[in-house]
């Protein structure tokens, strides 16, 4: 369970602005920042003990929904991957990889405000008598930013080669209407937050 | 209703972490020792010894800080050494409660942690000179039921975490209990040993032999009494049958099996066999990427020991009989309510997941525990539950943030009275919440030691959903999710609660006894 959850400043004020939908006709903002959630969930390493698979079914399904939702194609099958458990044949991992890059593709499409990309938060591990978590409202992190980073710069130093067979778009080479001009507002962002990436 | 506490139990180990205390200290509070100063392997019956004498004069020293009992009699392991590099967080994560259960009659309480521990609560016979410890529940036993393993082939660790832990039926003076963790389940005996055979024959007092050729005349030893004695020893084990993590044990009315499921699969177990079960469900689908649901809980029915329930993630109960086939892969009855299409939403299909599944003790009914609701139903009719109840409907809205904070996956259990006529469940904030279910009252009690003095009666709670907050309400904002009650478990007979929040115990009563 995630620890308190930080906003970047300069967006507290736009999100009192915006209304959210919460509903499953809401905004596409909304459906893009679940979607966000599930695969960050997903991707994130489970650690020396096995993880729950309940947990990542349900996560699984969920992230099919969303990906009807946004009308994405259907992925195409790809052979099973050794990897979660260590089961021979369990390969979710696999239709997420998949899923990862249908995202990739639709991402060219989706409707993106330009807004400030938001630093990653910190990962605290809770323990017991850790500080109460309360709810907030969405995470800042997961929302409006479609358009200036992709998933990809969020993940920096994940290595999807387990998921990925075939070189495909690479995390690097973003689409080029993904593209930030240099010297651009969003640029600035992008080179601030990975200095602190790679800094930390 | 009114609860009173008991008294707490288990306070937080708070700031008291790194004094180090041997095993079966202090009553209130068994301090865990750092794994590195912990004493071999758990599978020597000597090892696991809690005097009873001790225990019961430290009843009065109920409060917070472990008194500076004297020292217990630990049958191995030497001194003991003192804790290094255990960060307190360490030793207080391992004491998270993760099962309560009480025992056929109720004098017992097991309580299983993260850590593997099992720690046993007796109730207090009635005395007449102490009329008031009547009914309060002392340690009996403690004792580490599973270490943690790693798995070399799949590189992963398997927790020690107990994950479940079901009585047997008592059939001589000893007690028997199955406790289990992801992997492997485990058979103990707990028994009380209170005379000691003195004058042996071949050894003399201290223990050392006697020459055979020196013996002159045989005698006969005779039995001392002792300071009790209470000891745990596994009997049986039962492993390498599962491959995913075993989320329930269910003990069968015949006395003689017992079932445990995983995510995908559910065995069928002879208490006296452990090298083989029987597989009588198996949902894992010939293809992994198809895998859509998984089971969450199973329970044989109380009362006829071929049939059997299990739950899904998708928020199906199937209820199979083992009578109609070796593979209970079909269902006989399928207990599904249709969704409601007006409050669909991403979440639907995760805040349908059945966390537990529980038989009344009638066996007429069945109980499902969903994430925002309690489903009581008719074993005749399948359509839909007889009675539902919300738990915590002011969630309904905050579904997002409990997905992202991963709440929205916590099991929470549920359990049923002795006579049936009520409900219980857990909820966040420690919060716990029961309902009548003739007149149809509820309740909202709250599980903390600031609002909980022993003997106090235990106040209303409520959580202001919405508009002008009332004095005395919480606000859903102000709910503590890191705070939540997942276990508990309700005496068979009496009005007799116990709660487990975190890792702190609290056992209520209902004022009117």
């Amino acid at each position: 369970m995630g620890g308190l959850k930080r906003k970047h400043p300069d967006l507290e004020e736009e999100e009192e602005e915006e209304a959210w939908g919460w509903g499953p006709a809401g905004p596409r903002s909304y459906q893009q920042a679940l979607l966000r959630i599930s695969l960050d969930k997903v991707q994130h390493s489970p650690g020396p003990r096995a993880p729950s698979l309940r947990r990542h079914v349900l996560i699984h399904n969920t992230l099919q929904q969303l990906q009807a939702a946004l009308r994405l194609t259907p992925a195409p099958a790809l052979p099973p991957e050794p990897l979660f458990l260590g089961e021979e044949d369990f390969s979710l991992s696999a239709t997420i990889g998949s899923i990862l890059r249908e995202l990739e593709t639709s991402m060219d499409e989706a409707e993106c405000p330009p807004s400030p990309v938001v630093l990653p938060g910190p990962q605290a591990e809770s323990l017991p008598q850790a500080d109460p978590v309360f709810l907030e409202s969405l995470s800042s992190r997961y929302l409006g930013d479609s358009n200036n980073s992709g998933l990809d710069d969020f993940f920096p130093d994940i290595d999807t080669s387990a998921v990925e067979k075939e070189p495909l778009v690479a995390p690097p080479e973003a689409p080029h209407n993904l593209f930030c001009a240099p010297g651009s507002w969003e640029w600035n962002e992008l080179d601030h937050i990975m200095e602190i990436i790679l800094g930390s | 209703m009114g609860l009173e506490l008991l008294f707490p139990i288990r306070p937080d180990e708070g700031s008291s972490t790194l004094r180090k205390t041997p095993r079966c200290q202090a009553a209130w509070t068994p301090q865990r020792e750092p794994r590195e100063a912990r004493t071999t392997n758990s599978v020597d019956s000597d090892e696991l010894l809690c005097p009873r004498s001790a225990a019961q004069s430290r009843r009065t020293s109920r409060e917070r800080a472990p008194a500076a009992a004297p020292p217990t009699s630990q049958a191995r392991g030497g001194p003991e050494r003192a804790p290094i590099g255990c960060s307190a967080a360490a030793l207080a994560k391992a004491d998270i409660i993760s099962t309560v259960e009480f025992n056929y009659n109720g004098d017992l309480l097991a309580t299983g942690d993260k850590g593997g521990r099992v720690v046993i609560f007796q109730r207090e016979q009635e005395n007449k000179s102490r009329p008031h410890t009547r009914g309060e529940y002392n340690v009996y036993s403690t004792f580490q039921s599973h270490e943690p393993e790693f798995d070399y082939l799949k590189s992963l660790e398997i927790e020690e975490k107990i994950n479940k832990i079901k009585w047997l039926p008592q059939q001589n003076a000893a007690h028997f209990l199955l406790s289990t963790n992801d992997k492997t389940i485990k058979l103990w005996k707990i028994s009380e040993r209170d005379k000691r055979a003195e004058g042996y024959n071949l050894k003399d007092e201290d223990g050392r032999l006697r020459d055979p050729f020196r013996i002159t005349a045989l005698r006969v030893p005779i039995l001392k009494p002792m300071d009790l004695m209470v000891e745990a020893s596994p009997r049986r084990i039962f492993a390498n049958a599962h491959t995913y993590h075993i989320n329930s044990i269910s003990v069968n009315s015949d006395h003689e099996t017992y079932l445990s499921a995983d995510d995908l699969r559910i065995n069928l177990w002879h208490l006296e066999i452990t090298g083989r079960s029987f597989n009588i469900v198996d949902i894992k689908p010939a293809n992994m990427e198809e895998l859509t649901e998984v089971i969450t809980a199973s329970e044989f029915h109380p009362h006829h020991c071929n049939v059997f329930v299990y739950s899904s993630s998708r928020g199906s109960v199937r209820l199979c009989d083992m009578r109609a086939a070796a593979l209970c892969d079909q269902h006989a009855k399928l207990f599904e309510e249709p969704e409601d299409p007006s409050s669909r939403s991403f979440f639907s299909e995760i805040i349908s997941s059945i966390s537990d599944v529980s038989f009344s003790h009638s066996g007429r009914y069945m109980m499902t525990r969903d994430y925002l609701s309690v489903k009581v139903w008719d074993l005749h009719m399948e359509s839909r539950p007889v009675e539902t109840y919300q738990v915590h409907e002011y969630l309904r809205g905050k579904l997002c943030s409990l997905y992202e904070n991963d709440c929205i996956f916590d099991k929470f259990e549920c359990c049923w009275s002795g006579d049936d006529s009520a409900i219980m469940t857990g909820s966040y904030n420690n919060f716990f919440r029961m309902f009548e279910r003739t007149t149809l009252r509820d309740v909202t009690l709250e599980a903390s030691r600031e609002n909980s003095k022993p003997r106090a009666l235990l106040k209303p709670r409520k959580v202001c959903t919405g508009g002008k907050r009332k004095r005395d309400e919480i606000s859903v904002d102000s709910l503590d999710f890191s705070s939540k009650i997942l276990h508990t478990s309700w005496h068979p007979a009496d009005d007799i609660v116990a709660v487990a929040a975190t890792n702190n115990l609290y056992i209520f009563q209902d004022k009117v006894h």
